[in-house]
């Protein structure tokens, strides 16, 4: 009877064995992905890296569910470059084009005002009230690279939640059961 | 699919991807159009995927030949030696 | 590979990493299109100068444009926006960029034209020392990929003086 025993315990060790490899490999996605995205921010030096586009003011360059590449360099801001900028009492980011730029003469401090490709005026009326320019640390970083579309997959999934808990479901489900 | 079936199958996979995505290039850089290099490649894409992803019979050619039972019980299996480290080794599927 | 369902993962994943391949290479295509931009501007009449209430100056004008951008098409362009920028120095700011001008060209056969047109944004400085003040008008581009990397250039094109009194 000792190997049936000895077969059982072999059973439950590959299982043990097995759920540990299902959770390594589950955390190696999800620390692949964390590198990718810090790595990138290293790279760039901009604190976020890759944006969506969320709104039809840049139209027709960037639709919503584009994605932009940014860079954030230490070249100071020049007038048509596309900046991704904060507004201090709003909590999404804006992507617009830099029209007017005043740089001063000893500190190098920029003023820079923006606008939408496809909006009639400025943004002064998006700025904090009163506020009349952007200075450097509005600017989260400029935009480099673009990419269509893709980013519609954030836009469904911060929009229809569920959509998002069913696809992590899925795929949780899927690294779990499958076998190497 | 058998094992021969299977290394065929993301052979040809790999191969007609690669094939297509540079056919799908040249065409649309000749033509001039971003369109028709995103409509070659689609087509090339949807092709391999009807060639590789479905089980065809034509990947099913090389069966396993599994050992019959009765020739199994004349060669019986080695009983592992009883050692002093439980669980080390394991017959892997 | 033993299941329909892993196949089409494993093709899924390598047709869009060759997809991603496929829009970086066009892009890179792009860095070897050299693109020679010609054009004229030239200021037709001085509309205002005047102060405004804040204390800043301002300027309206029209503008006589004529360019010829067509160089700058590629198969991987989804637009080229072009502006003109008012470019100067004052005592206080060693940059001033004033976008007056702006336009998007959707395609090649509308990249070259020739249009006379009010200024769109009004010349503006941070204080008051434009009146007599020499002025170079710098055209920008900005060329809009429909994927990869978006590439800016620009090109003086002239300069004129303002006049020494508001108008």
């Amino acid at each position: 009877m000792g190997w049936i025993a000895d077969g059982m315990e072999s059973i439950r060790s590959l299982q043990i064995r097995q759920v540990l490899t299902q959770v390594v490999s589950l955390g190696m996605i999800v620390t692949s992905a964390l590198i990718i995205w810090k790595g990138l921010m290293c790279v760039t030096g901009s604190e976020s890296p890759v944006v969506v586009v969320l709104s039809g003011s840049m139209e027709p360059g960037f639709k919503r569910g584009d994605i932009l590449f940014l860079h954030m360099s230490k070249d100071p801001i020049r007038a048509g470059e596309i900046v991704v900028f904060n507004v201090d009492g709003r909590e999404i980011p804006i992507v617009h084009r830099v029209i007017k730029v005043h740089e001063r003469q000893e500190t190098g401090e920029v003023d820079v005002l923006t606008k939408g490709d496809n909006n009639f005026g400025d943004d002064r009326l998006l700025y904090a009230r009163g506020q009349l320019w952007l200075q450097q640390h509005h600017i989260m970083g400029r935009a480099v690279g673009f990419l269509p579309y893709v980013g519609w997959v954030t836009i469904i999934m911060t929009e229809k939640p569920i959509i998002k808990y069913l696809l992590i479901g899925a795929l949780g489900l899927l690294v779990i059961t499958s076998k190497e | 699919m058998d094992w021969q079936g299977q290394k065929r199958a993301e052979m040809l996979m790999q191969v007609m991807l690669v094939v297509f995505g540079v056919v799908a290039f040249v065409v649309g850089y000749s033509i001039g159009s971003f369109r028709t290099m995103m409509l070659v490649y689609a087509g090339g894409v949807t092709l391999t995927a009807l060639i590789t992803v479905p089980n065809w019979p034509c990947y099913n050619r090389h069966p396993l030949n599994w050992l019959d039972p009765s020739e199994a019980e004349k060669h019986p299996k080695p009983q592992p030696v009883p050692s002093k480290k439980k669980g080390g080794k394991h017959h892997h599927k | 590979m033993h299941t329909s369902v892993q196949r089409l993962n494993t093709l899924v994943t390598f047709a869009a990493v060759l997809l991603a391949v496929l829009c970086g290479v066009a892009s890179f295509f792009d860095g070897f299109n050299t693109h020679s931009v010609h054009g004229t501007v030239e200021v037709v009449k001085i509309r205002k100068f005047r102060k405004q209430l804040n204390g800043n100056e301002e300027v309206t004008m029209n503008l006589n444009i004529s360019l010829d951008m067509q160089s700058t098409f590629t198969w991987n362009t989804k637009q080229v926006f072009v502006f003109l920028a008012a470019e100067f120095e004052t005592e206080k700011n060693v940059v001033n960029q004033i976008s007056i001008w702006d336009h998007i060209i959707p395609d090649k056969e509308h990249a070259k034209f020739q249009t006379q047109v009010p200024s769109k944004y009004p010349l503006t400085d941070q204080g008051s020392n434009l009146k007599g003040k020499k002025i170079d008008l710098v055209l920008h581009w900005h060329i809009m990929p429909k994927s990869g990397k978006m590439i800016q250039d620009k090109l003086p094109l002239s300069h004129f003086y303002l006049p020494e009194a508001y108008l």
